[in-house]
């Protein structure tokens, strides 16, 4: 069943790839290759701690619901969770 | 029984000793008799068990994980992870479709740096002694830090064994107090230098080909004497001018490197530094007219000669052992390192030299002086004639996919950006630098910059892969100029990779 959510999200029209994170930045499932995998797991990982710790910190009744990055070549998106994170990179349409 | 008379008797009990206070009278004398009883006060025992600890000294130390390593994906938290998806995944899927249709970027440009707007001479090097020899400027190398730049002074229009003396000289962009006029290192060399390159990984090693056949490589870091190694003029040495030279890493020990150099003679020949300051061959190549493969019809070669005469070399940076030839017949050869068939040459070596062609590309009207592979298409290379054209080949197909006619003179040197995957620089023989945005136009350059001012050959050029803005060209005047791009040529736009290979299936088909 986490298989086939999984792959209903990396089948959506331009996703380069998908991948879940544990609470310490470990990848757990992931569609890319190892080293890709493990340097966007660190780093985003990193990244969303800092934007919870930056909505909490202007508004402590807030909190962090999703993060996207939009870049020259794709956008990057992170749904945060207590446990784990969900990572998706898509290239989306110009 | 006899009691002791008397009235009482005391007993003490003192720790063992006893004492009995005896009180009596003796009516008799009969005898004294006396009963003493003693009792030892109760032994304290008390049960205990004892044991030796044993010491053993050990030491622990955590091993720094390699950066490739992945934990082994843990397959037990299934329940939780299918909770934790089954909350994000519609959340996640209604901003996919969002981000699919929206228009919110569209056009949205960001800039990081100041645009630069138009193309500038940062620099102009010149070595004066060798201006004042009439020696031209025939290679230059940026070496693997991007901020030394290396020239090589020697003749290309010299027909006879000239005993010229020339030089290598480097400059340090980066330092203050640059004198344009004094470079940092000058390195006196006995014969004409024809062709540079920088190590790759080494900020100071270079290797360079000379008009006699060698190739030297020098440490730029010493003083006394730079020289590290050198050919020899053995009879594993080319016979004729080596046209360019290359490093390129060993098959084993990826940090390591070897040289590879290629020259009219037709030998394309790969060096490793060896003991003794000399450099052995390790493999050899020869080029034949008769082993092409007959991919399309070429002359015939005058006077029975059957070297082809190699001047140009580019490698791909998709496959390592794939490298394409420029040569003295116009038609770039498609080659391969790990080719075994064996040459037909009476060349003496000391290694076999084997025959690397694998397909020939259809020619120019006349040499190819320059070659260059694509570092963003595995299957697109350049190269540039002596017939002021520039033709873009796919791998796959003998005739070129497109021709641009960039001069009516002699196009000298030809490289893709390391950049913008649309864009590459010539050098022309009318003494200007042509910069071409395919994705502009593919009919005329872009920009066009003049170097020299009377019309002199502008005989080499690089990018700089570090500093991607800064363009550095050398020309018949013995001057080095260091061109800053305007933003245009170092910002790579939104879609250019997709956009080159599109052009591929198009001009292909």
């Amino acid at each position: 069943e986490v298989e086939e959510t999984l792959k209903r999200i990396q089948s959506h029209k331009g996703v380069i790839g998908t991948m879940v994170v544990n609470a310490e930045g470990i990848p757990i499932r992931t569609t890319l290759d190892n080293s890709t995998t493990v340097q966007y797991a660190g780093l985003l990982h990193q990244l969303t701690m800092k934007a919870k710790s930056t909505v909490r910190d202007i508004d402590p009744q807030n909190d962090l619901t999703f993060l996207r990055i939009r870049s020259k070549k794709h956008e990057i998106m992170v749904a945060p969770d207590k446990e784990y994170l969900l990572i998706v990179i898509q290239n989306p349409c110009e | 029984m006899h009691r002791p008379s008397g009235r009482h008797c005391d007993q003490y009990k003192n720790g063992g000793a006893c004492f009995t206070r005896l009180n009596f009278r003796s009516r008799r004398r009969v005898g004294l008799r006396s009963r003493k009883s003693c009792q030892t006060a109760s032994i304290a025992t008390a049960e205990v068990s004892t044991q030796a600890r044993r010491h053993a000294d050990a030491q622990v130390q955590t091993e720094t994980l390699e950066p490739g390593a992945v934990a082994p994906m843990s397959r037990h938290d299934g329940p939780r992870l299918a909770a934790f998806l089954r909350k994000v995944e519609a959340m996640v899927i209604r901003e996919l479709n969002k981000n699919w249709q929206s228009h919110a970027f569209d056009g949205f440009e960001v800039n990081w740096t100041e645009p630069q707007q138009t193309v500038s001479c940062l620099h102009t090097l010149c070595y004066p002694p060798a201006q004042g020899q009439g020696l031209h400027v025939t290679g230059i190398s940026w070496n693997s830090t991007g901020s030394v730049l290396a020239c090589a002074y020697g003749r290309l229009d010299d027909g006879d064994w000239s005993t010229l003396k020339s030089y290598v000289c480097t400059w340090n962009l980066d330092r203050r107090g640059l004198n344009p006029q004094q470079p940092s290192v000058v390195v006196e060399v006995p014969s004409a230098v024809m062709c540079l390159a920088f190590h790759p990984t080494q900020p100071s090693h270079i290797a360079g080909g000379l008009y006699s056949g060698e190739v030297l490589v020098w440490d730029m870091s010493r003083s006394e004497d730079p020289l590290l190694w050198r050919t020899g003029l053995t009879e594993d040495a080319h016979t004729d001018p080596v046209y360019q030279v290359l490093w390129l890493p060993e098959p084993q020990h990826s940090h390591r490197f070897q040289v590879l150099s290629v020259s009219t003679d037709g030998k394309v020949l790969l060096w490793q530094g060896g003991g003794a300051g000399q450099l052995q061959l390790t493999k050899g190549f020869a080029l034949l007219m008769q082993q092409l493969p007959r991919s399309t019809r070429l002359k015939k070669p005058p006077r029975g000669e059957t070297e082809v005469g190699v001047t140009a070399v580019a490698f791909s940076s998709f496959d390592s052992s794939l490298f394409v030839l420029g040569t003295e017949g116009g038609f770039p050869l498609k080659c391969s390192l790990a080719a075994e068939a064996a040459a037909m040459t009476r060349m003496p070596s000391s290694v076999p030299l084997r025959a690397p062609v694998q397909f020939t590309f259809s020619p120019h009207g006349g040499p190819v002086y320059s070659v260059s592979c694509s570092p963003f298409h595995r299957n697109l290379f350049l190269s540039a004639g002596t017939d002021g054209h520039i033709h873009l080949y796919s791998m796959l197909q003998a005739q070129p996919l497109t021709s641009l006619q960039l001069s009516h003179k002699y196009l000298f040197a030809v490289r893709w950006s390391p950049v913008r995957p649309l864009v590459f620089a010539a050098a022309s023989g009318g003494g200007d630098v042509q910069l071409v945005d395919l994705q502009k136009s593919s009919q005329k350059p872009t920009v066009s910059i003049t170097q020299t001012q009377d019309g002199s050959p502008v005989y080499c050029l690089e990018f700089n892969s570090q500093q991607t803005q800064l363009l550095a060209a050398g020309d018949a005047k013995g001057m080095v100029k260091v061109w800053q791009l305007s933003t245009a040529f170092t910002e790579q736009g939104p879609r250019e990779t997709e956009d080159l290979d599109q052009l591929e299936a198009q001009v292909a088909t």
